[in-house]
């Protein structure tokens, strides 16, 4: 039977960082039955303000693709914290998110949030998990995200693969580079920190992303994708898109990015890439 | 032999809608949007409101008055994050208080020589995200350690920085030639024409009783999109009278003749607004109706430095001359918009225009262009109520007023806005 766990309020990212250590995993091959719910959410707007200002979304009232993730994620993390959860919640990579907006959010919009599990599976590099997290309101459902998770470990060089759609050759690949290039400094980790609560240490700084296995720290996955959904947004509309991002290499901090996008009616696929598109560090593609 | 291009004759053009969100008194609720998010929004919502998602208009034309550097390319930067076609071009204005109307006139002007089919003029104001600026020694300093090649010259550079230069400038609501503020400024007009604290307060107090009475009947549904939690104009305050006001201590001027308060002052606000401006043609083909026609426009400065004209004075000069140009008196006029910079602005106009010695002596005319019905004045609330986001001021008189003629059935509409420097733009309206 599914457990549900209703949260009273927005749980503290902090103290599942603090103890992190202490969910290491286990060898099971089912993620457990629970829902963890939290209803009634009010945006707040200086929160949004801020993230919009970070992010490059105008604050125009309605809620970027991106940020019902953000109000999400802590529910996430209350998953993977939860007892008997497989994977560990340090060291867990994201490797892909796919959006739906059935209907746009307004930012006055009281939000139902329901997060759970599934899909734990293998990978090339180890295991991974989908986290599912819902949005409605007033019962209808608004918003529908799937974060893909990677805890590296036993490799399973068999595992089927979720290949990201190949970038049209002539407008994202060669010829002369043109789309938004982006200076990400090195204190761009503990800025999306502070608007998004997610204070990984590998985000915030060299010196904590360290002992984690990264030689400086690196962009939160969800903030470069924001970004790139930011500089798209004026293209789509505010409702029945699917966003779909590929996390490749890291952004490690600082550094300099460009988006290389191919626009068409219904579908935009986009490429972020270092700045001499040595390396690819995110496809995206939306469709509406 | 070459022929001859005929010559093109000009058409009307047409004001079809217009949107705006609802103003908010500074550093309250839009306190964290920008210039660029609040025009942005504004944009969006008119786009949605007349189906312009993705369409590629002749131009869209606006500005702000309180302006960061960084938003030199202001409009365009909007249009780009809005839902026009990004091939839609767009330029700046600013003319302070008048950058609004100015906007329209503009783009009703190329609507009807012919250049554009369809535009759409607009205009925000933030006095809550104003832009902090260094210094002048700061800068110059900055400046000159720039432009230094070696590292010694450089030193020698920063070394001429004094504390002082640390303080940074902020922008302020004063004219740069006199000092004075425009409340001070309005204060000495006021009191030169002798205009009653009572007169100034039962104006404010209609602005807030027809403002809140046009929300009331649903007048404003159509050109008012709620932003960021606000849904009306919230300076607006529906049960505003002339006793309450009467109660607020004056806040310019000095002594007896202290006549304006908070109340009979327009607040700093936020805004932005915007209005769609087509020709006949696109109008037709888009199946939308126009609302009214910008028959003609006149702009007037006066010399409010050295001269003995008040700073906000200017309007009473541009009307005449488009009334002269139009054959109108100022009584063939169903509705008056006259921008509530300050009550005193408004009744310092509508005497001026009852006296025949300024009509005859400033104006050069034979003799006083008289008085106007009161009943026709801001009958759907003005910026006391509303509150004057600056450059968003302008569309937001523009739509109404359009829309006023419109719901009338027809009529004439005559809009009179000050605007800082001692200039004055003003519009005929017919629908």
């Amino acid at each position: 039977m599914t457990r549900e766990t209703a949260l009273s309020a927005v749980p503290d990212l902090r103290r599942f960082y603090a103890t992190a250590a202490f969910h290491r995993g286990n060898a099971s091959d089912t993620v457990p039955d629970e829902r963890v719910t939290l209803t009634g959410v009010r945006v707040d707007l200086a929160d949004l303000a801020d993230y919009s200002r970070l992010c490059g979304f105008s604050l125009t009232g309605i809620l970027p693709l991106t940020y019902p993730q953000l109000l999400g994620f802590p529910l996430q993390m209350a998953v993977m914290a939860g007892e008997g959860f497989p994977l560990p919640l340090i060291g867990a990579v994201h490797v892909e998110n796919v959006v739906t907006v059935h209907r746009p959010l307004q930012a006055d919009d009281r939000l139902d949030l329901v997060v759970h599990a599934q899909n734990l599976r293998p990978h090339r590099r180890g295991r991974q998990v989908d986290l599912v997290t819902e949005v409605s309101v007033k019962g209808e459902p608004a918003w529908h995200g799937v974060s893909t998770y990677l805890a590296r470990g036993a490799e399973h060089p068999e595992a089927p693969t979720s290949p990201a759609p190949p970038l049209d050759g002539d407008e994202t690949s060669t010829g002369p580079a043109v789309g938004p290039v982006w200076r990400l400094g090195e204190n761009l980790g503990r800025s999306y920190a502070a608007v998004s609560g997610d204070w990984n240490p590998i985000h915030v700084h060299a010196l904590t992303a360290r002992p984690l296995g990264f030689s400086s720290a690196i962009a939160h996955g969800m903030y470069t994708y924001a970004r790139a959904v930011a500089a798209l947004a004026p293209r789509l509309p505010d409702a029945g898109v699917t966003s779909r991002v590929w996390f490749r290499k890291p952004v490690r901090l600082p550094s300099t990015v460009r988006l290389r996008s191919c626009v068409s009616p219904g579908r935009t696929l986009s490429r972020l890439e270092s700045v001499d598109a040595e390396v690819e560090h995110a496809i995206i593609e939306q469709v509406w | 032999m070459a022929t001859k291009p005929t010559p093109r004759k000009t058409r009307r053009a047409a004001v079809l809608g217009g949107n705006r969100i609802p103003f908010a008194r500074a550093n309250g609720a839009y306190a964290k949007a920008s210039n660029q998010d609040m025009l942005t929004a504004t944009l969006d919502g008119l786009v949605a409101r007349y189906g312009l998602a993705g369409e590629r208009l002749g131009e869209v034309v606006a500005g702000a008055v309180l302006k960061h550097s960084r938003d030199f390319n202001l409009t365009r930067e909007t249009v780009l994050g809005s839902r026009l076609d990004p091939t839609t071009p767009a330029y700046d204005v600013q003319q302070a208080c008048g950058t609004g109307l100015e906007a329209a006139i503009l783009v009703a002007n190329k609507v009807a020589l012919g250049q554009i089919e369809v535009g759409i003029a607009g205009g925000v104001d933030s006095a809550s995200d104003a832009p902090i600026a260094v210094s002048e020694g700061l800068r110059h300093t900055l400046l000159a350690a720039n432009r230094a090649k070696t590292v010694a010259q450089r030193a020698k550079a920063l070394a001429g920085l004094r504390p002082g230069d640390l303080l940074p400038s902020i922008p302020q609501n004063v004219e740069p030639r006199t000092g004075l503020s425009m409340g001070q400024h309005m204060a000495i007009t006021a009191e030169r024409w002798g205009i009653t604290r009572e007169a100034q307060d039962e104006l404010a107090a209609a602005s807030h009783q027809h403002l809140a009475a046009a929300y009331e009947r649903g007048f404003y549904d159509d050109l008012v999109t709620p932003y960021l939690d606000v849904t009306r104009d919230n300076n607006l305050r529906a049960d505003s009278t002339v006793e309450k006001l009467a109660k607020l201590k004056p806040v310019f001027g000095k002594g007896e003749h202290a006549t304006m308060t908070a109340g009979n002052s327009t607040p700093l606000t936020d805004g932005a607004s915007a209005v769609l401006i087509a020709s006949e043609e696109w109008s037709r083909e888009h199946h939308l109706t126009p609302l009214a026609w910008l028959v003609d426009a006149e702009t007037a400065a006066v010399d409010y430095v050295h001269g003995d004209e008040g700073l906000l004075m200017a309007p009473a000069y541009a009307v005449p001359r488009l009334l002269a140009r139009n054959g109108l008196a100022l009584q063939d006029f169903d509705f008056y918009e006259i921008h509530e910079a300050f009550a005193a602005t408004v009744l310092t106009t509508l005497k001026a225009w009852e006296d025949p010695a300024f009509c005859r002596d400033r104006l050069g005319l034979a003799g006083a262009l008289g008085a106007i019905d009161p009943a026709k004045l801001n009958v759907n609330g003005s910026s006391l109520a509303a509150g004057h986001p600056f450059a968003a001021t302008g569309g937001r008189i523009l739509a109404s007023l359009a829309k006023g003629l419109h719901e009338n059935g027809g009529g004439r509409g005559l809009i009179s806005i000050c605007a800082a420097g001692g200039q004055g733009v003003v519009a005929i309206l017919e629908a």
